[in-house]
């Protein structure tokens, strides 16, 4: 089913008098695809939850409208909707067995009996729990219990899948697990899925789509790689990668760009301040390069290998700088040079931090 | 502190020794070597001996040498616990079993059995008071209706205050307040709703109960009034029962209520559930807890029913005791100085609360999630 979100705000209001009144979404615009997994990307409450929750129908959208295919379903009960919605800590009912758990929803449906059963089993078999459906979730370790909340989403055939932060209680070696796992069973049952996450690793490699978020307000929205490859902004640029890109204070001078008095690159933009973001990836060694780093340590990972530096023009404290480990470095350098790959380079206006995109 | 000393004593020890060499110059050293050793093997024995006396008073206080000290403290409790708890449970014991036990009698001379019980229970006890079965029938005619109606209003009401937001607070105290009236005063103002003033023809007024149904003095209903209906009477005990109970069963639900997570109400409005199917299938299970808890503690309370009815009804508990409940039954023979027929009566009732209790623990097991 294809979502659109239209114009879509919500604004809480204070609850003290005094107050100021909390803008969690503001003007949201977007269309997500039919049957794609499209992830809900930001930091701790930039409002993805809210979207999320307006999509469910929990909350009342203070303006803008939400169109399910051609149905506008803005003002829409949630259980009219036709979603599955996992929340972040689960919420299974920790009275009922998970057999129970995964059968509330078609018993207020008023399936029979037996068809319910077999239908909460057919779901617990997409998840894997099959032989856990008379325990409590008190019984359960946190994946299984994912498991769970995710088969009760799935159990009446929901034309939307929610997912609000659904590996965020998980440990690192179940998180990964488990992400593969929600992709296999979105494969599986096409139905198209909202990811929220605040851990871009997690939304980079499961999306199909991705929305980046900042209070409230999209940032960018696009497949994982292009984002990646094409940030909007410094928010973005900064946001997604890891270790995360290094960012300079420079400048554009002649069609030249100067960190420092170093010419690291070149375009077409005019002259101005510049904050020059790099990409980890995006450093070449080479003795006579252009860009001059003060070495702190090298971080040796087998596969690659890492600077670690110091610049007086980065704006964070160490500069990374990843670079094969066949390349054979100095021993005990002080300083090290590099070239920067064109491609690995933006350039964002220094005041509103929007990417300057050079003209060729 | 001990380590300390025995490290001024050594001290002292080698200042000793200073001393006579200096007075003793020609004190040969053999001597001095002799007298060196055992002053250092007194102060080392001194500070080894330190361990181990530790470790022994452990294990004296583990043994209970150190219980004479221990008692000393508790003393004051003990003798208030024996005075006014263990002894008149032993004398309740006795005075039960003694036949024909009075308080003025020397119990040494009766004889044991169980006599005092098998007239309590037939009802004969010859003195003309209270009858148990009728008061055990009362009591529990009382407790079992207002204790399950009062708490499932309880809920309700707590149910509908947690999901208004003007004025919650307000209607909280409201509801709370009975809690804070004596007892016998509430049982006086329920006396008078109830009451019908005059006699006969000459009816003044037939109470505001009355009145709000709609009753003359044609039609009136009696409900406590010479000549009144037993079922009557209990249904005005069991009004002020239901109503008495209601504050702290309100204040606890509403507690409960407030710590249940939203969340489970948003899952279940997502999955579809209707308003009844989250109260019954949600809220109630999750505060299944608190709810045995004020049924279980309702119905212990509510075996002990006695003040409601003296303020209702008066210390005779009706024209003939008829309105009369277990715990009324003792204190009317204590009164009358048949301590052996209250003792056997009490001890009837310990049992009674104790299986109710039993039975409740062994449902609320298997019913209650916690
Ligand atoms: N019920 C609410 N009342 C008031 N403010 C709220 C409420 N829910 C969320 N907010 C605020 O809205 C913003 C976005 O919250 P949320 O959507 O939960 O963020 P996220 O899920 O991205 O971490 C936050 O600033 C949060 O404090
Ligand atoms: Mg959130």
């Amino acid at each position: 089913m294809r979502i659109s979100i239209e114009n879509l705000t919500k604004i809480f209001p204070s609850r003290h008098k005094a107050g100021e009144n909390v803008t969690a979404v503001n003007d949201m615009c977007i269309e997500i695809p039919s049957g794609k997994l499209v992830g809900l990307l930001g930091p701790s409450g930039c409002g993805k939850s809210t979207t999320l929750f307006m999509l469910s129908g929990l909350e009342k959208p203070t303006s803008g409208h939400i169109i399910f295919e051609d149905e506008d379903v803005t003002t829409l009960a949630p259980e009219k909707r036709g979603i599955g919605l996992v929340f972040q800590n689960y919420a299974l009912y920790p009275h009922m067995t998970v057999e129970q758990n995964i059968m509330f929803p078609l018993v207020n449906m008023r399936l029979p009996k037996e068809e319910a059963r077999q239908r909460a089993l057919e779901a617990a078999e997409l998840v894997q729990i099959e032989e856990l459906l008379t325990r409590k979730p008190s019984e359960l370790s946190g994946g299984q219990q994912q498991r769970v909340a995710i088969a009760r989403a799935l159990v009446k055939m929901p034309n939307v899948l929610l997912l609000d932060e659904p590996l965020s209680n998980l440990d690192a070696r179940l998180r990964l697990q488990t992400r593969e796992e929600i992709k296999r069973i979105q494969r599986a049952t096409g139905i198209t899925t909202v990811f929220v996450t605040h851990d871009q690793e997690e939304a980079m490699s499961i999306c199909d789509q991705m929305v980046v978020m900042k209070l409230g307000v999209v940032q960018q929205m696009g497949e994982p790689q292009e984002i990646y490859d094409n940030p909007n902004n410094l928010f973005v640029a900064n946001f997604l990668g890891t270790p995360p890109i290094n960012i300079f204070k420079g400048k554009v001078e002649n069609g030249g760009i100067y960190i420092g008095d170093e010419k690291v690159g070149e375009t077409n933009v005019g002259d101005q301040e510049v904050f020059i973001g790099i990409r980890p990836e995006g450093f070449i060694y080479d003795p006579m390069g252009a860009l001059t780093v003060n070495v702190q340590n090298v971080e040796v990972m087998g596969r690659d290998k890492t600077v670690v530096s110091t610049h007086p023009s980065s704006t964070k404290p160490t500069i990374r700088s990843i670079i094969d480990s066949d390349i054979k470095l100095p021993k005990d350098a002080l300083q090290l040079k590099f070239n920067i790959k064109p491609n690995k380079l933006f350039l964002f206006n220094a005041e509103t931090e929007e990417r300057i995109y050079d003209g060729r | 502190m001990e380590d300390k000393q025995v490290r001024d004593e050594s001290l002292a020890v080698e200042e000793n020794l200073d001393n006579q060499e200096m007075d003793n110059q020609e004190l040969d050293d053999q001597k001095l070597d002799d007298q060196l050793d055992s002053l250092i093997e007194e102060a080392v024995l001194e500070t080894e001996s330190q361990k181990p006396r530790q470790k022994m008073r452990l294990e004296s206080f583990k043994r209970g040498a150190y219980h004479e000290q221990g008692w000393l403290f508790v003393l004051p409790a003990v003798l208030l616990m024996c005075v006014f708890t263990f002894y008149p449970i032993i004398n309740t014991f006795v005075s039960a079993f003694k036949v024909g036990y009075k308080p003025l009698d020397s119990a040494y001379e009766l004889k044991w059995g169980f006599e005092n019980f098998v007239r309590v229970l037939r009802g004969d006890t010859g003195t003309g008071g209270a009858n148990f079965a009728r008061c055990f029938w009362n009591t529990l005619a009382f407790t079992f209706i207002s204790v399950p109606v009062s708490t499932l209003l309880a809920l309700l009401i707590s149910v509908a205050l947690n999901s208004i937001k003007v004025l919650q607070k307000a209607y909280q105290t409201i509801f709370f307040l009975p809690y804070l009236t004596n007892a016998l005063a509430m049982g006086a103002v329920f006396a008078t709703l109830f009451n019908v003033v005059g006699t006969g023809n000459t009816v003044e007024t037939v109470g505001l109960i009355n009145v709000l149904l709609g009753r003359t003095a044609d039609n009136y209903i009696n409900w406590i009034n010479l000549g009144s209906d037993i079922w009557a009477n209990r249904f005005v005990v069991i009004i002020y029962e239901i109503w008495s109970g209601l504050p702290f069963k309100i204040l606890i639900l509403f507690s409960a209520l407030q710590n249940v997570n939203k969340q489970y109400y948003d899952a279940a409005k997502v999955d579809g559930a209707s308003k009844s199917t989250i109260l019954w299938k949600i809220t109630v299970p999750l505060i299944s807890p608190m709810l045995s808890y004020l049924l279980i503690t309702g119905i212990m309370g509510g075996m002990k029913v006695y003040t409601a009815v003296v303020g209702l009804f008066g210390e005779s508990m009706g024209q003939e005791y008829e309105v009369g409940t277990m715990v009324g039954y003792l204190y009317n023979y204590i009164e009358k100085g048949e301590t052996g027929y209250a003792a056997a009566g009490s001890l009837i009732l310990f049992g009674i609360i104790m299986i109710i209790t039993l039975i409740n623990l062994y449902v609320s097991k298997k019913r209650v999630h916690y």
